[in-house]
């Protein structure tokens, strides 16, 4: 399973999902994929990490630093008019 | 007038660097960007300026503080703990402010802002933190952080796919927090933010291929991480003989 372009698509594989990388590689990534069932499922891995990352640390700013900052700025402002 | 005139280029927001600043007037005369407005209007301090600068934080708020649980996020991941994470993000956008003039609009405002961020964050907290010295990280050896994915080799992509995807959002968090510093910023930077490789090399200064590496190591500690845990639980099979349960 390893010389049919497994291993270049999986040292490529986050700069492929991430589009980091020229058109033509990307397409060779990407046909091989359409043709490799362990590969996808690797892409799948690091999709899925990336999503789960993401959701896990979305935050919200509490309402007092919200507050602090806008009065900070306005404090500036006052102060450099 | 010479920082004015050395942009005479920028088609858009370049007379900006004339007028947003407050704080450059100064009384060596170093604000003389600013003059513009003393020139047609004879009292400085007059009222015309104060719209200025009341105009630059309304700018300011409007397009920097739709970012701020953005920068909260990040702040949080970088000090780990919710005061100094606030504090970070009042410092930041003080910060942001008080050098708005030189932000040209039309560029990325997102990006700017998280390089104050961390400039923020590595000169004024991380000194404070006690975090093991890491300076050299960069340089181990792939070998010297573990194999690359042979420890879940054993059990099935989709079935670790599944097991990531119903990973407890604190887990994830905890696991993120224990992998290092610059690591774990890189993967917040393109996993969470979507930054693009170049742009988390100016954010963290960096070569993009320091970028790069600190990314996929960063990534393969944390899979890493998720895998000890799902396996520790039986939600997917232990790479040894034997340790493998049933059920969730």
């Amino acid at each position: 399973m390893s010389d049919c372009g497994c291993d270049k698509a999986r040292k490529d594989l986050e700069e492929y999902l991430r589009k980091e990388m020229c058109s033509t590689e990307h397409a060779d990534i990407k046909e091989h994929l359409d043709n490799c069932a362990a590969c996808r499922e690797e892409a799948l891995v690091a999709r899925t990490l990336t999503e789960v990352v993401a959701r896990a640390c979305r935050e919200t700013a509490p309402d007092q630093l919200r507050n602090q900052v806008i009065a900070q700025l306005r404090t500036a402002q006052a102060a450099h008019s | 007038m010479t920082a004015l005139l050395e942009r005479p280029a920028r088609p858009l927001g370049g007379h900006r660097h004339a007028r947003t600043a407050f704080g450059t007037r100064t009384a060596s005369g170093k604000g003389a960007a600013l003059d513009w407005a003393a020139m047609t209007d004879e009292a400085p301090g007059s009222a015309a300026e104060a719209d200025d600068t009341a105009r630059a934080r309304a700018q300011f708020e409007e397009q920097a503080l739709p970012f701020m649980d953005q920068l909260y996020g990040a702040a949080m991941r970088m000090t780990r703990n919710p005061a100094d994470a606030a504090d970070l993000v009042q410092e930041t956008f003080v910060k942001a402010f008080a050098s708005w003039a030189t932000f040209t609009q039309g560029t990325n405002l997102k990006a700017w802002l998280y390089r104050i961020l961390t400039n923020t964050y590595i000169n004024s907290y991380r000194k404070k933190q006690r975090e093991p010295y890491q300076g050299t990280i960069d340089e181990l050896e792939d070998w010297q952080l573990g194999g690359a994915e042979s420890t879940t080799a054993t059990s099935s992509r989709s079935a670790e796919a599944e097991a990531i995807d119903h990973m407890p959002a604190s887990v994830v968090k905890d696991a993120l927090q224990a992998i290092p510093e610059d690591f774990r910023l890189a993967v917040y930077l393109a996993d969470v933010e979507g930054f693009a490789y170049q742009e988390i090399a100016d954010i963290m200064k960096t070569p993009i291929g320091t970028v790069m590496s600190r990314l996929h190591r960063g990534r393969r500690m944390l899979r890493e991480s998720l895998a000890e845990y799902a396996q520790e639980r039986g939600i997917i099979a232990a790479p040894a003989q034997g340790r493998a349960r049933s059920g969730k």
